[in-house]
């Protein structure tokens, strides 16, 4: 295959980008390294409805820093344990809306946590998107948070 | 207006048609009109012949500004322009090259959409089947890529 520059590839991948579905892109991501690091910013630009997935919020609580962890330590929220993410995937979100709170709500069903823990979970979350979203454009959770 | 192609192969055309490419219609208007044959080292003979087909049948397109088209699904793709896109991969991958360095956005828009039509509905290892390409990942790394954006197959 003759290589494209990256340009060349961003407007093909683009093309493969249509409403929700990533499927597609996904398994250009999987071809090899160049097409993955080309793919996994498009991917996590926008993962909009993506965000009630919970091993998407899943990648995310991985992404948690120290003391971003500690906020979750009184409320005994085991996170999950696996090695640091290949890429710091939150840094290409460009929007983040309320579809979050309803991946959280999903994640701690999921891991059959109580819904009360909803508050540490998204005030340790959102700390992290604002420190890690060197690309967010759009930030709206109408909602306020009161952590103890 | 007079073009060159790499191997030296002289190409005449209606300025009109060299206008679809932006980089020429740049020159042009720098340089205005004149005999010298514009050299264009980057494009072979039989791409640059393609090029000009699709110039010429498109000479007439309104220009299209790059914020409009950003909405365009890849299946709307004219029998004329379906019917040019069939042609080898080697082909194909030299006419987005050309198209990009040419500058000429429905050209590229065209070519790209092509492209990604081929990789449509395909596994990871069917789209490197089709283009030829190697999997460098480490087998950690594709299991990382593959567990950590599995959210991409919901729905």
């Amino acid at each position: 295959m003759i290589t494209l520059p990256n340009e060349c590839y961003y407007e093909i991948f683009n093309n493969l980008r249509h409403n929700d579905n990533y499927k597609d892109l996904y398994s250009c991501a999987l071809v090899n390294r160049q097409w993955c690091r080309i793919i996994i910013p498009i991917l996590w630009s926008e993962p909009s409805s993506h965000f009630r997935d919970t091993s998407l919020i899943r990648i995310c609580l991985l992404t948690l820093n120290v003391e971003e962890q500690s906020f979750l330590i009184p409320f005994n929220i085991s996170l999950p344990s696996h090695s640091e993410p290949l890429f710091e995937y939150t840094s290409y979100i460009t929007s983040v809306n309320e579809l979050l709170f309803d991946g959280i709500k999903n994640w701690l069903h999921y891991n059959i946590y109580s819904r009360e823990l909803e508050n540490p979970v998204k005030h340790a979350l959102i700390t992290m998107l604002l420190r890690t979203g060197k690309n967010l454009k759009y930030f709206h959770l109408d909602e306020i948070i009161l952590v103890q | 207006v007079k073009l060159t192609s790499s191997e030296g192969t002289e190409f005449i055309i209606d300025r009109k048609v060299a206008e679809k490419s932006v980089l020429l219609k740049n020159m042009l208007e720098d340089v205005g009109e004149s005999d010298m044959a514009i050299p264009l080292p980057n494009v072979t003979g039989p791409i640059l012949n393609k090029v000009i087909d699709y110039c010429t049948h498109h000479r007439d397109d309104p220009f299209v500004s790059q914020e409009d088209d950003s909405k365009k699904v890849s299946d709307d793709i004219d029998d004329w322009d379906a019917e040019f896109c069939k042609v080898d991969q080697g082909t194909l991958f030299e006419l987005i090259l050309s198209a990009n360095y040419l500058d000429i956005k429905p050209l590229l828009d065209l070519t790209c959409k092509t492209v990604a039509n081929m990789i449509k509905g395909k596994t990871p290892d069917e789209i490197r089947k089709t283009f030829n390409i190697t999997n460098d990942f480490t087998p950690e790394e594709e299991e990382h890529v593959r567990k950590e954006n599995e959210w991409c197959e919901e729905r």
